[in-house]
C-alpha cells in the first residue's frame, strides 16, 4: 500500500468499525423491522406506531420537558453564581471552582441513588430533619432536580470564564457614561457573555436527553419514561422489541443532533472581539458588603450538590442495614469486607474496569490524534468527513451506541464477532469517548504553526515522522489530558456496559447496579465509593495537566 | 523509525482486535451460565464446579425479565447453555419453542416429581409472601387483603412482574385461583398507592429504611438473607394461601458444550450444589437436603387452576394497564 495513503485509511477504517457501523444499522432496523429474518418487507412500518401510538408521543414529550427543564434550571443556578464568580473577587475561587467540578464527575447514577436513599420517605434527610421530600423526588421535577445538580456546572464554568475574559472593562466604560451598574451588567455584560451561555445551555439540555442513570434510577418508581429507559426497556425486558427500539433511538439522535448543530452554530458565529492586544489588568471587582451573603450561597450550593449525595453515599456505605438508620452503633466496615471477600468478584470487576478504561484510552486517543492531524494539519480530501465520523458520537447518546452495536454484532453472518466479548465494551467505550481526544489535539494543532512541521518536511523527515517527532511532543499535554478524560468516564460508563457486558465480565457500574438490583445496597454503595474516588481523582489530575498544557501555548 | 507510529497504533489496533477474537473462540470451552438471581449463589455454584471439574463457566445475572430478553436476542447467535429461570412458566414456553435438551440427571431421583419434567428440573424453590418492616409502626398484616386496608395506605410496593419471574407466577396463581376477585384486589391495592418498583430487591429496598411498610409478593429468600444482616423485617405467608416459585435449570439445545452443562445440572443437584442452595436461603429442590428456612410442605398454598391458565401475556398486560406502565 502506500506509504502516503496508509495512514489515513487506517483512519477511516477504526471511524467506520467505531462510529458508522452502529448507526448504520440503527437506521437500518428502523427502516427494515423484518432485518432480523433477513427480509427487507414493511419498510418505514415500525415509524407508524409514533403517529399514532400516545404513550410514545408522550415519552417524547416528557423527554424534551426534562431537557428544556434541565437547561432552565442549570440557567437559574449556573449564570448567577457564574458571574459571581466571574465579574468578582471572590474568596476561595479555586476552592469554589473545584468543588463545582465534583457532581460534574461524579457518576450520574451514584448520584441518583445517593438522592434516593437521601430523600425518601425515611431517608435520611427525614431521619434527620423531619423533612419529607419523598414525593417531590419521584416526580419528574425529581428527576430534572436531580439532573441538574449534576449539569449545572457547564454552565456555571462557561458563564465564569466567558465573563472573566471579557472583564469588567467594557462595563466600566459603561458605567463611566453614566449607565447604573445593573444597567452596564444587562445592557453590556450579559451580551457579551450570550454566545457561551446560549452553547452551556444547549450542551445541557443534550447532556440531560441522553443520560440514562437518573431516569434509571428514579423513574420506575415515579413513573416516568424517558427516551432512553424506553429504549432499554424495550432492548432488555422480555418481550424484545428490537425495531421499537432503532426508532426511538433514531428520534432520540435525531433531537440530540438538532440541539448539536445549534449549539455549535451559535458558537461558530461568537466573534465578540472583547482583545485588542493591548495588555490590560483585568482587575476583578471586590464584593465588599455583599461578601459573606455571597460565600453563603456559594456554600449552600456546594453542599448541596457536593455534600448531600456523597454523604449519603458514605452514610449507606458504612451503615450495617438501612433499617438501623442513623446510629452509632449501625457503623460498620462489613460492606467493604464482603466487597474484597465476594471471591474476588469485587476485584475482578475493578480490574475489568480499569484495564478497559485503559485501552479506551489508548486507542480513542490514538483515533483521536491521527483523525485531527489528518483534518487540521493535513488537511486531506475527506477531511469533512473525518471531522464529521469523529466528532458525531458527542451528539450520540451511550444508549444508542448500545442498541447499534447489538444490531450490528449480534448476527450469523460475521465469521468473528466481538459481541458477548468485552471487546464489544471496548468498541462501544471508544465509540463513544473519540470526540474528546479529537476536540482537545485539534484545539491543540490549531495553535501551532505551520512552518515547524514544513520544517521537519524540508529536512527530509515523512509526514509521519514529522507527526511522530514534532507534533506529538507538542500536543502531548493537551492528549494525555484527553485520554485522562476518556479513562475516568469510561471506567464509570453504565448503560452501554449494562446492555453489552456478556457472561462473566462485570464492571464496577454493572457491580454497583446489580447490587442495588439485588438489595445489597450497602455493598453496591462501597464499591460506588471506591468508583468515586477513582473517577474524581483521575480527572482532578487530568484538568491539571490540561491546565498545564494551555498555560504553555 | 520512519514508521514507528504506523507500526506501534497498526500492532496496538491489531492486538486489540486479536485478543477479542481470541476471547470469543476461547469461552468455546468454558461453560456460559445464563441466570435470575441471587448472583452469590449462582457465583458459588460456578466456583464448585471449577473446582470439581476445572470446565470454567461464565456466568450473566440478571432479572429473569432480562434473562430472557437476551436469550431472545441472541437467537440467530445463541451464547448459553444453560439457563436458571426463576419462573417455571419460562422452561414450559422454551420447551414449546424446542429450544430445550432433554436430560434427566441421576442427582434428580430426590427430586419430587411435581419439579422436574424430562427436559427441566427446579434448581430450588422460593415461596412469594409479604415482607413487612416491623419498625413501620404499622399492624402486622396476616393475609394480601390487609394490604389494601387504610392503615397501608401509600405504603405497600410490589416488585414488577415483567421482571420478576416469581412475581409474575404470583400473578397468574391469584388469578387462577381467585379469577375475578384477584383483579378486584389488584384494584383496590392500586387506590390504595401500592407502586411497582422494579425487580424484586428494588421493591423492598424503600421497606427497609422504612420508606413503605411492605412488599406484596417479595421473593422470600431475598427477605430471609436481610433478615440475617439483621434488617427489621418479618417474611409473613398469607393465611389464603400463596405461590411456590421453582426455579427451573436447563440446558439449550444450541449449546457446544453438552457434556459439560449436564455435568453442571449432576453438580447444582449434589449434596454439595443443593447445600449451597439452602445457603442462599431457598428450598433445595431436593426433599432430603435440609433447608435453614420453612419448607413449601408447611406452606398453605393457593389452589391449583380450576379453569384454563391465563397466559403470562395477558396477565401482564392487564396489570400493566392497571398501574399505567403501558
Amino acid at each position: 500500500m502506500n506509504k502516503n495513503l496508509f495512514l489515513p485509511a487506517l483512519t477511516g477504517a477504526a471511524l467506520l468499525l467505531l462510529v458508522a457501523l452502529p448507526v448504520v444499522f440503527v437506521i437500518l432496523q428502523a427502516v427494515f423491522p423484518h432485518l432480523d429474518s433477513g427480509r427487507l418487507s414493511a419498510p418505514f412500518s415500525a415509524f407508524s406506531p409514533l403517529f399514532t401510538d400516545t404513550g410514545l408521543r408522550e415519552m417524547i414529550f416528557t423527554t424534551l420537558k426534562v431537557g428544556l427543564g434541565v437547561a432552565l434550571c442549570s440557567a437559574v443556578l449556573g449564570i448567577p453564581l457564574g458571574a459571581l464568580r466571574g465579574l468578582f473577587a471572590l474568596p476561595g475561587a479555586a476552592l469554589w471552582d473545584l468543588l463545582f467540578l465534583i457532581p460534574f464527575m461524579m457518576p450520574p447514577y451514584i448520584a441518583a441513588l445517593s438522592w434516593m436513599l437521601a430523600l425518601q420517605t425515611h431517608g435520611y434527610v427525614e431521619q434527620l430533619l423531619a423533612l419529607s421530600l419523598n414525593n417531590f423526588l419521584f416526580s419528574l421535577p425529581g428527576i430534572v432536580a436531580v439532573m441538574t445538580l449534576n449539569i449545572f456546572p457547564v454552565v456555571y464554568f462557561a458563564v465564569s470564564r466567558s465573563m472573566a475574559a471579557s472583564g469588567s472593562r467594557l462595563a466600566d466604560v459603561a458605567r463611566i457614561h453614566g449607565a447604573g451598574p445593573w444597567r452596564a451588567f444587562i445592557r453590556v455584560t450579559l451580551p457579551l457573555a450570550l454566545p457561551s451561555v446560549a452553547s452551556s445551555l444547549l450542551l445541557a439540555f443534550t447532556l440531560s436527553i441522553e443520560e440514562y442513570g437518573v431516569p434509571g434510577a428514579l423513574g420506575a418508581r415515579s413513573g416516568v419514561t424517558l427516551l432512553t429507559t424506553g429504549i432499554e426497556q424495550r432492548l432488555a425486558d422480555w418481550p424484545v422489541d428490537m425495531p421499537g427500539a432503532a426508532v426511538l433511538s433514531l428520534v432520540l439522535v435525531a433531537i440530540a443532533l438538532c440541539a448539536y448543530s445549534v449549539q455549535k452554530a451559535v458558537l461558530a458565529g461568537r466573534n465578540v472581539e472583547t482583545l485588542t492586544g493591548k495588555p490590560a489588568d483585568v482587575v476583578a471587582k471586590k464584593l465588599g458588603r455583599a461578601k459573606w451573603p455571597v460565600l453563603a450561597l456559594f456554600a449552600l450550593v456546594a453542599f448541596i450538590t457536593v455534600g448531600m449525595p456523597l454523604l449519603s453515599m458514605m452514610l449507606t456505605a458504612f451503615s450495617g442495614t438501612l433499617s438501623g438508620g442513623i446510629s452509632l452503633e449501625n457503623l460498620t466496615l462489613r460492606h467493604y469486607v464482603t466487597l474484597f471477600a465476594l471471591d474476588g468478584d469485587a476485584i475482578g470487576a475493578l480490574s475489568t474496569s480499569m484495564s478497559l478504561a485503559l485501552a479506551t484510552a489508548l486507542i480513542a486517543g490514538g483515533v483521536g490524534l491521527l483523525a485531527s492531524w489528518l483534518v487540521i494539519v493535513r488537511k486531506v480530501r475527506s477531511a469533512a468527513v473525518i471531522d464529521g465520523l469523529s466528532l458525531l458520537p458527542a451528539a450520540l447518546p451511550g444508549i444508542v451506541v448500545g442498541v447499534g452495536l447489538i444490531l450490528a454484532w449480534n448476527r450469523g453472518f460475521w465469521p468473528v464477532t466481538p459481541y458477548n466479548t468485552w471487546g464489544i465494551l471496548l468498541l462501544a467505550y471508544c465509540c463513544l469517548l473519540l470526540p474528546y481526544p479529537v476536540r482537545y489535539v485539534s484545539a491543540a494543532m490549531k495553535q501551532i504553526g505551520g512552518n515547524l512541521e514544513a520544517a521537519a518536511r524540508v529536512h527530509g523527515a515523512s509526514a509521519a515522522q514529522a507527526l511522530w517527532r514534532i507534533l506529538l511532543p507538542l500536543v502531548l499535554p493537551s492528549l494525555l489530558a484527553a485520554m485522562m478524560m476518556v479513562f475516568a468516564v469510561a471506567s464509570r460508563e453504565l448503560v452501554t456496559s449494562l446492555l453489552l457486558a456478556p457472561a462473566g465480565v462485570q464492571t464496577v457500574s454493572v457491580f454497583v447496579w446489580r447490587q442495588f438490583e439485588q438489595g445489597s445496597v450497602g455493598d453496591g454503595m462501597a464499591m460506588a465509593s471506591i468508583a468515586v474516588l477513582v473517577s474524581i481523582s483521575i480527572m482532578l489530575i487530568a484538568v491539571r495537566v490540561g491546565g498545564g498544557a494551555k498555560r504553555r501555548f | 523509525m520512519m514508521n514507528r507510529t504506523s507500526t506501534s497504533l497498526k500492532t496496538g489496533l491489531i492486538t486489540a482486535m486479536t485478543l477479542s477474537i481470541a476471547m470469543a473462540a476461547g469461552s468455546a470451552q468454558a461453560l456460559t451460565l445464563y441466570t435470575a438471581g441471587p448472583g452469590s449463589l449462582a457465583k458459588k455454584l460456578a466456583a464448585g464446579y471449577e473446582k470439581q471439574t476445572g470446565v470454567k463457566v461464565d456466568v450473566f445475572q440478571a432479572t429473569t425479565g432480562k434473562v430472557m430478553a437476551r436469550l431472545d436476542a441472541e437467537q440467530a447467535n445463541p451464547r448459553a447453555d444453560i439457563l436458571i429461570s426463576a419462573s417455571w412458566d419460562t422452561a414450559t414456553d422454551l420447551q414449546k419453542r424446542g429450544w430445550l435438551l432433554e436430560y434427566q440427571s441421576p442427582n434428580a431421583a430426590e427430586v419430587p416429581a411435581q419439579f422436574k419434567t424430562p427436559y427441566y428440573v427446579a434448581q430450588g424453590i422460593s415461596a412469594l409472601g409479604i415482607v413487612w418492616n416491623t419498625k413501620s409502626g404499622t399492624p402486622e398484616p396476616q393475609d394480601w387483603a390487609d394490604l389494601a386496608k387504610p392503615v397501608f395506605k401509600d405504603k405497600v410496593t410490589t416488585p414488577d412482574p415483567a421482571l420478576s419471574g416469581a412475581s409474575l407466577d404470583l400473578l397468574i396463581g391469584l388469578q387462577n385461583a381467585h379469577a375475578q376477585q384477584a383483579w378486584t384486589l389488584f384494584d383496590d391495592l392500586k387506590a390504595n398507592g401500592m407502586i411497582i418498583a422494579g425487580p424484586n430487591a428494588q421493591a423492598l429496598t424503600p421497606v427497609l429504611q422504612g420508606a413503605k411498610a411492605a412488599v406484596f409478593g417479595a421473593v422470600d429468600y431475598v427477605a430471609y438473607s436481610s433478615m440475617q444482616d439483621g434488617e427489621a423485617v418479618k417474611v409473613i405467608f398469607p393465611a389464603s394461601g400463596t405461590v411456590i416459585a421453582p426455579r427451573p435449570m436447563m440446558i439449550l439445545k444450541s449449546s457446544k458444550a453438552q457434556k459439560e452443562a449436564k455435568a453442571f445440572i449432576d453438580y447444582a443437584l449434589s449434596d454439595e450444589g443443593q447445600k449451597l442452595v439452602a445457603e442462599a436461603w431457598l428450598m433445595p429442590a431436593r426433599s432430603d437436603i435440609d433447608a435453614k428456612r420453612p419448607l413449601f410442605k408447611t406452606l398453605k398454598l393457593l389452589p391449583e387452576e380450576t379453569h384454563p391458565s391465563a397466559s403470562r401475556k395477558e396477565v401482564l398486560d392487564r396489570f400493566a394497564s392497571l398501574f399505567g406502565q403501558r
